[in-house]
């Protein structure tokens, strides 16, 4: 606990130490949200009056899953692709394995570290962009629903984590995995519902995302927000997760012993 | 006294991805590559018992950052036997991470851009350093290298040499029974070199650490060590106490005259091997066991001799006509 605690506070202190770099995420995120919602806002109202509902989606809904949504992704974003390739590619994971902790633990502990610090600063960022558009955010007070969606976000940041330390472990095979990043970012943006929410989809597209595990890192938690599904919904959910985190688990050793081995340690 | 470093016939080869020059050939790169083995370490053994502080040297390549890799085990060995106070390395056992320390001059452990004593706290931490032992090693050794007054300025504002320093106390934090010493002093100033130099002297006297050091500065091993351990195209040409290695190596000396008339070149040459002359000057090359003879020649000789020295090659002769030959070419 120690340990953990001691890595999460300097993961904090560094990143303070960055707070240019914090800012600007924050107000590319605020821009982004605005951007969406004044999007939406303007396709329902040129969609004449006849029209409330896209997708069985309210306005109000829509822009409450574009605000809940943003906060969400804060917090399932791990970052720790780029840390462990670069760590891989210039040596430096060289200094990280003599030491008496595991590489991986150290990781996750410093990237969750960074990431409280990411969704802290996000609901701020996110609270004031709501301002602009309070009379379409909605409210949700429930209590059971809000816990569950809480257990979904642990699982989803653990999903996440596992994923990106995959794709950045994949460095020690090849010398960049920017593109590879880049490319499952698309893909995982889209079937997450980032881009609209997945019930847009064509029904059998939208089925298949919810067995992937990236819808649960921002569209079913906010449909639980907005109760758009149900609790069970939810609770399946999470079944379908923890299969996934044990997966990607295996995988993740699977791989990490592989490419331990071919590591060279360059740099020097 | 207990063997704590034991290296037997160890191997270790490396795949390399060639590429012809060019931009044309940096596409053909994106589908076709060609690969390479190449053998960084051939065969390298040796032990090391407790307490001692050898020297490690060898040219750029030679495999020196390559075993001190291994004997960490940060890089996994292809062949042989390495093991390093009785653990496997590449194992990574705790209780192993937790004696040894490595230090490489050109890598930081500290993050750059926090002080060095928040990286010291989360070092703590992560070596579970009990809080008093931790506050006594610190002061220790804050005091010893003289960097209190820096401790609070991000480590990338520091200059190179406040940086090692640092470094070194961080390696030495949890009090390790093995340090390995990667070029601790590479790009210091002569002043810094000889406070680092001095400090791993003390050290390595106090707390009977055992410590391998490699280092280009063949003052560093004079000063520091008693053994050295020479490798060259991964495999040990040269290993033990450094002044055998002299007599071994150095069978010449050279001697220098002044003198008070001018001197004849074919004169001067019925005496020995001439290197360098001049108008009252000449220098001699001469094998070891005959500069005593040549030079009570020289003083009786009637060229008027007025100063005389005899001089011994360099360790950094020796080295560098170690360091030139081919592989084929055993010592």
């Amino acid at each position: 606990m120690n340990k953990f605690l001691s890595i999460v506070s300097f993961a904090w202190q560094r990143a303070l130490t960055f707070r240019f770099t914090i800012f600007m995420y924050r107000f590319g995120e605020i821009a982004e949200s605005v951007v969406l919602c004044i999007m939406w806002i303007a396709i329902y109202a040129g969609s004449g009056d006849g029209v409330s509902l896209i997708k069985g989606f309210t306005v109000q809904e829509m822009v409450t899953y574009i605000f809940i949504g943003n906060i969400l992704t804060a917090f399932t974003r791990s970052y720790s692709t780029a840390t462990i390739a670069r760590d891989i590619f210039d040596g430096t994971l060289s200094m990280s394995l003599v030491k008496p902790i595991s590489y991986i633990r150290y990781v996750f502990y410093d990237r969750f570290g960074a990431t409280l610090l990411v969704l802290l600063t996000a609901i701020v960022g996110q609270l004031i962009a709501s301002v602009f558009f309070l009379d379409y955010i909605i409210f949700n007070p429930d209590l059971m629903y809000l816990l569950v969606i809480v257990a979904m976000l642990f699982l989803a940041y653990l999903t996440e984590f596992l994923l990106n330390t995959i794709i950045g472990t994949v460095a020690f095979w090849v010398d960049d995995v920017d593109g590879l990043f880049s490319m499952t970012d698309r893909v995982r943006r889209f079937f997450a519902g980032g881009y609209f929410p997945l019930s847009i989809l064509p029904t059998g597209l939208a089925f298949v995302a919810t067995l992937l595990p990236f819808a649960y890192t921002f569209y079913v938690p906010a449909q639980l927000y907005l109760q758009k599904i149900s609790i069970k919904e939810g609770i399946i959910g999470l079944g379908i997760q923890i299969v996934w985190i044990a997966l990607l688990y295996m995988l993740l050793k699977f791989i990490w012993n592989r490419g331990i081995r071919k590591y060279e340690g360059v740099g020097l | 006294m207990q063997t704590i470093i034991h290296i037997k016939n160890l191997v270790k080869e490396f795949e390399v991805v060639k590429k012809q020059k060019g931009l044309a050939a940096s596409f053909l790169s994106l589908f076709k590559r060609e690969k390479i083995f190449v053998k960084a370490i051939k065969d390298i053994s040796f032990d090391i018992k407790e307490g001692e502080l050898v020297g490690f040297l060898g040219p750029n390549g030679a495999g020196k950052t390559t075993t001190l890799k291994i004997l960490s085990g940060i890089v996994y060995p292809t062949s042989g036997e390495v093991t390093t106070l009785g653990y496997i390395p590449s194992e990574r056992k705790e209780k192993f991470q937790k004696q040894f320390a490595l230090v490489m001059g050109q890598k930081n452990q500290l993050p750059r851009a926090m002080p060095a004593m928040d990286g010291f706290l989360l070092i703590k931490a992560i070596y579970e350093i009990p809080d008093a032992e931790f506050n006594a090693t610190l002061e220790e050794l804050t005091e010893l290298l003289d960097i209190t007054s820096f401790l609070d300025i991000p480590v990338r504002k520091l200059s190179l040499g406040q940086r090692m320093k640092c470094e070194l106390v961080a390696a030495l934090l949890h009090g390790p029974k093995v340090l390995l010493l990667d070029e601790p002093t590479i790009g210091l100033d002569v002043t810094a070199q000889k406070n680092i130099r001095e400090f791993i002297k003390k050290y390595n006297r106090e707390k009977k650490t055992t410590i391998i050091l490699t280092s280009h500065y063949m003052d560093d091993i004079k000063e520091l060590c008693e053994r050295v351990i020479i490798i060259n195209h991964g495999e040990v040409v040269y290993d033990g106490k450094l002044a055998l290695l002299m007599e071994k190596y150095a069978p010449h000396k050279t001697i220098s005259i002044t003198t008070s008339i001018s001197l004849h070149i074919e004169k001067l040459k019925s005496y020995g091997e001439l290197i360098q002359n001049e108008e009252f000057a000449a220098v001699f090359k001469v094998a070891r066991a005959d500069a005593k003879h040549l030079a009570a020649r020289l003083i009786e000789s009637d060229l008027g001799v007025e100063d005389i020295l005899i001089h011994e090659a360099s360790i950094d002769d020796v080295v560098r006509h170690i360091f030139s030959q081919k592989s084929e070419a055993k010592i």
